[in-house]
């Protein structure tokens, strides 16, 4: 039980021939949801094969993190990754999912389109411009597509936000993770001048030598 | 002329009435836009009689994103990473598709150095396309294991696309004039590795899933399609290959080095899923032994003709070019004014929206179970019917 008693406030009670611990329902109770995510299995275009990547393929399977167990019916899942375009005809269709999908429901928006409609935010007469003005949307993942290992980031962040959030009596009041904190001994005017420093350091930079000078990897 | 043009609901009224009191009661039934075996967001009217289905009516639109239209306010350049979006799993040969487009209209002369490099990544991409069908195939006939093996050996591909390009899925890599960057350094070495490996790969495909009983029972004699009516209705790439139709641009219209390689066109018989199914198993290895032929081969040049910052105005008129992806013949159409460097109107001949209309003379009087096994060898990508 080592994460159940490190993540949860407890009161752990030492007794001769062992010992009991107090804590609150609602913590246990995001903890089981947090690791046990059943997605629904909707893409649309591009990231959806990004999606079955992570999701379902060998090399990155998102069953470490409890979530790979997608589901086609919307009645049986609780979380849905949308992965691709959404456009105004899919609209109506993407809100009844969510609609029927069990309570409580996260989503996640995978992709430059599902963030700001991507590619197609200029001239396109039909594309949503992101898909939270259809339903509320809990985690963004920026990419075109993003990488699998991005996924699984904004997998992470839902799982934080599920487990410090939502409580059963309160329900629908989420709480954001605060992942970009800064250290506190580490300012913005800090980073920023190291950035500019790389920069300049780099901007100089001869390519066919470097190249000549890296070590490729030789294995598969 | 004349096209008598009908809506969805007129359709469905009309075989409504035709029923008759001793008949069985037909009806219809909504598969997708949200469905597992539809690979997207294809929805497709089943007119049913019990578990026959009479009629396939797809209805498109569910990822139309406009991108003829976009096309018409971008440049050249810019119009190639659209494409990318489009037929996902080849998309580079989409970007090759646009880029010929415009090197044909100015008559850019590539050297061979450009073209190696696109035949190369094309056939690359073709083999991962394909890879990629046939573990989706397993799956949807209730076969788990083939979609793990696929996608294993897939990633291997991704993995030399993303050394080289940067990117895994929608690359950007072809464009008029050239490609974007020089071949890493590692990627002959890579690709020769790749091949080696997944040669006996393919073999280990066939004794998993081609072998097996129920595989053959669901794909053998269902769904047939013959030559004629895969014609008539614009079928093109392994599907109608599949029919006994041997039209393959880059045997009957070469570009790239393709008329410089040696190469069979895989040709099925029947026209049923499994002779899908084989062919292209047989193009994947057919473009195995063609990327052998080429990697050593390479030569020396530059990979950029074209300055990407300068202006591309097409001459005046209309230019089309086409070329085979990995499910048929793709051609771009555009009409330039002469003046601007953009198109007045630019359109994609796509291969998925013509062949998944096959769907319906496949599977007219047979059960719904072979509509998913012949929905899945059509191997659409619906991003590429509504664009």
């Amino acid at each position: 039980m080592g994460l159940a008693t490190e993540k949860a406030p407890e009161y752990i009670e030492r007794m001769p021939g062992g010992s009991f611990m107090l804590t609150r329902m609602d913590q246990v109770i995001n903890l089981a949801r947090a690791n046990s995510l059943w997605p629904l299995t909707f893409g649309t275009s591009c990231c959806a094969i990004e999606m079955m990547m992570a999701t379902g393929a060998s090399r990155h399977d998102i069953a470490r993190f409890g979530a790979e167990v997608a589901r086609p019916s919307p009645r049986q899942a609780d979380l849905i990754i949308i992965a691709g375009t959404i456009v105004k005809r899919m609209a109506p269709r993407l809100r009844t999912l969510y609609e029927q999908m069990a309570e409580p429901r996260y989503v996640i928006a995978t992709g430059a389109c599902t963030i700001s409609g991507g590619p197609f935010i200029y001239h396109s007469y039909t594309t949503i411009r992101g898909a939270d003005e259809i339903i509320p949307v809990d985690v963004y993942v920026p990419g075109c597509p993003p990488r699998p290992e991005a996924l699984f980031y904004g997998l992470l962040t839902l799982q934080k936000m599920i487990k410090s959030g939502e409580t059963v009596r309160k329900p629908g009041i989420r709480k954001k993770p605060v992942l970009s904190a800064l250290p506190p001994d580490v300012s913005m005017k800090e980073i920023e001048a190291q950035m500019q420093e790389a920069l300049e350091k780099d901007s100089e930079v001869d390519v066919e030598k470097t190249r000549q000078g890296l070590k490729w990897p030789t294995g598969i | 002329m004349a096209v008598k043009v009908s809506t969805l609901d007129e359709r469905i009224k009309l075989t409504d009435s035709a029923d008759s009191p001793l008949d069985t009661q037909e009806y219809f039934i909504n598969m997708g836009p949200q469905h597992p075996a539809t690979h997207g967001v294809l929805r497709l009217m089943l007119k049913l009689d019990g578990e026959t289905v009479r009629e396939v009516i797809p209805v498109l639109g569910y990822i139309h994103r406009g991108i003829e239209k976009i096309g018409e306010h971008s440049t050249y350049r810019q119009f190639v990473h659209l494409t990318d979006r489009c037929d996902y799993l080849s998309a580079m040969m989409n970007n090759w598709a646009v880029s010929l487009m415009v090197e044909k209209a100015l008559k850019v002369e590539l050297n061979d150095r450009i073209e190696y490099i696109r035949t190369i990544m094309a056939e690359l991409e073709r083999i991962q396309s394909h890879m990629l069908w046939w573990g989706v195939l397993g799956m949807d006939l209730g076969a788990f294991t083939p979609f793990l093996y696929g996608f294993r050996d897939r990633e291997l591909i991704t993995d030399i696309f993303e050394e080289t390009i940067g990117c895994r899925l929608t690359m950007n890599y072809i464009q008029p004039g050239g490609v974007m960057d020089d071949i890493h350094p590692n990627f002959v070495d890579r690709v020769k590795k790749v091949i080696e490996y997944a040669k006996p790969k393919i073999d280990e495909y066939e004794e998993l899933l081609s072998g097996n009983v129920i595989i053959q029972e669901r794909l053998r004699n269902v769904g047939v399609l013959s030559a004629d009516k895969a014609t008539s209705l614009g079928v093109t790439g392994p599907v109608l290959r599949a029919s006994g139709v041997p039209l393959d641009l880059r045997r009957v219209a070469p570009y790239g080095v393709y008329d410089k390689v040696n190469f069979e066109v895989a040709v099925g018989s029947v026209g049923d899923c499994w002779d899908r199914y084989w062919v292209r198993i047989e193009e994947i290895r057919q473009s195995m032994s063609m990327i052998e032929q080429l990697i050593d081969n390479i030569p020396a040049g530059k990979t950029m003709l074209m300055k990407p910052a300068k202006k591309t105005v097409l001459p005046e008129g209309s230019h089309y070019a086409q070329l085979e992806t990995a499910r048929g013949i793709l051609g771009i159409y555009a009409v330039s004014d002469g003046v601007s460097d953009k198109p007045v109107r630019i359109h994609m001949r796509s291969p998925n929206y013509n062949n998944v209309w096959s769907a319906d003379e496949m599977t007219r009087d047979s059960r719904i179970g072979d509509l998913v096994a012949n929905v899945s060898s059509i191997d659409i990508v619906v991003p590429d019917i509504d664009r």
